[in-house]
Order: C-alpha cells, then structure tokens, then sequence
C-alpha cells in the first residue's frame, strides 16, 4: 500500500471531504473553503479522482438520489481512512524533520 | 451561425471559442467541424473541451456528474465533449492539477494514435490499389489519406510535447 504515497494534493482533499457522505459540488466548495480558496478542484480532475478512487475501494458509492436528481455521495472506506492516516504520518514525519531548519532564516 | 473550423488543437480550439464568447456567440453545437454559434452576452460563458475515456458507459455519469458540479455540457460528439459555465459563476478549468492535466493529454494522445495507425494502413491500401490498377483515382485517395495522417501525427506530437511540458514543470 505504500507506494501509493505520497497522496496528491487533490486525493488527500478529496479523501478528507468524503469522510462524512458528500456529493461532487459538495467536495469541491468544502475543500476550497477549508484551504481559504487555495485549492480549487476542477470538475474534470474530481471525477478522474473520484473513479480512481472508487476502483481502489478507498471510497465508495453511499447513495444515489434516485427521487430527485442523480446526485451520487460518496464515503470513504476503511481501506481510504488507512491510507489517509499514513499520509498523515509522513507529512508529520516532514514537519518534524523541518524542525532542523529552525534558527536558520 | 455556423462556422466550419478543423483544429489539432484542443487548447487553441478552446481559445477560439473563448473569443467567439467575448464577441457574443456562445457554440450551441458541434458536428464534424461544424460549429453552431448562437448570440449572447459579451463573454457570457467560459468554454472547455473535453475527451472522455470510454466509448459509451462513461457518457450518461459523466454528464450528471458536470451538471450536478454547475457545469453545462454543451455538446457531445463521439467521445468529446463541450462543456461551459457562466463567467460570472467565477474561473473555470476542467483540470486543475498536473496530474490531471497530464492525462487529459495522454487520452488524447492515444485517441489520435488509434486513428493514425488506422490511416497508415489505409494508407498503404490505398498505394498497393494505386500500383495495382495504375487508376488516378487511388493516387489521389492516398495523398488526402496522407495528409490526414500527418495531421494526426502532428496532434500526437503536440500532445507529447504538452506532456513532457508540464512533467518538466512539476
């Protein structure tokens, strides 16, 4: 599993927005919000990600609004949850290291 | 209005249709070269083209999917797509990371590929019919076939190019 490390940017968001049930305009607008308007994912980039992740098992299909309109939610998985942490871990590893830095600017 | 245009390029087609929006005509449809242009406000919409990735299946999801993210799908033909958002909905690219970029490159890549082998083995059809029978006509077949063929290398090379542009850039 590892060698899917580092994650993208995108994937790391992306992963973060659907760790409660959230739907493709949903995803884009929290991660904007939550990176202040830094990162805008482009409709294209979030469906190739989201199909990528979807056959990785990292994500899956949570509902789709038959009712109303077709809008799909996705979920992350265990499988997504476990990578996300490691990722986590390795950008922990990189602030730490960073410390090193210190004193020098 | 209609105008007939054929591009190599997606980026410059995009660029066209972009002016075309800022001067009031926004493209209603797409067939064969032939561009459908209908009267709107001055830069009224933002214009994206597109390639999917599979013949059929993908067609029906990927349009509910741009319509539920805003985003219009203008126009489909075969497996490309024209996309468009109102300007005043903020910018609009359908691919926003390197990553991304790179594959959209890469699937139109390979799409032109596809088409190039097929063209050289007509290519070569055609020439052994020339030689065969010594009619003009199979002469002439093979030149347009020909010069079909460097089109398309000429679209795989600038994809490659593109490709190895933003890999450098990374």
């Amino acid at each position: 599993m590892d060698n899917n490390l580092p994650l993208t940017e995108a994937i790391f968001y992306i992963l973060l927005a659907v760790r409660k049930p959230n739907h493709g305009y949903g995803i884009i607008q929290e991660v904007s919000e939550i990176t202040g308007g830094r990162v805008v994912l482009g409709p294209g980039t979030l469906y190739g990600a989201i199909n990528s992740l979807l056959s990785k098992k990292w994500i899956m299909l949570y509902s789709e609004d038959v009712a109303s309109r077709k809008k799909k939610e996705y979920l992350i998985t265990k499988e997504g949850i476990e990578v996300f942490l490691k990722e986590v871990k390795r950008l922990e590893e990189l602030v730490r290291n960073a410390k090193l830095m210190e004193g020098l600017a | 209005m209609k105008k007939f245009r054929l591009y190599y390029d997606k980026d410059r087609e995009q660029d066209w249709l972009q002016k075309m929006s800022s001067e009031g005509w926004a493209l209603k449809k797409f067939f064969l070269g032939v561009y459908t242009f209908v009267p709107c406000k001055p830069g009224e919409y933002i214009y994206q083209i597109d390639l999917l990735e599979n013949w059929d299946g993908d067609k029906e999801d990927f349009a509910a999917f741009m319509e539920d993210s805003g985003v219009e799908v203008v126009s489909q033909w075969y497996r490309w797509v024209f996309l468009r958002k109102k300007a005043e909905d903020g910018p609009f690219e359908m691919y926003t990371d390197v990553e991304s970029k790179i594959n959209q490159y890469n699937r139109i890549k390979n799409f032109f590929l596809a088409a190039l082998i097929l063209e050289i083995g007509c290519f070569f059809i055609e020439i052994n019919a020339a030689l065969q029978t010594n009619r003009p006509l199979f002469w002439i077949f093979a030149i347009l076939i020909g010069i079909v063929a460097i089109a398309f290398l000429r679209i795989v090379w600038r994809c490659q190019w593109k490709i190895e542009q933003l890999q450098r850039g990374k």
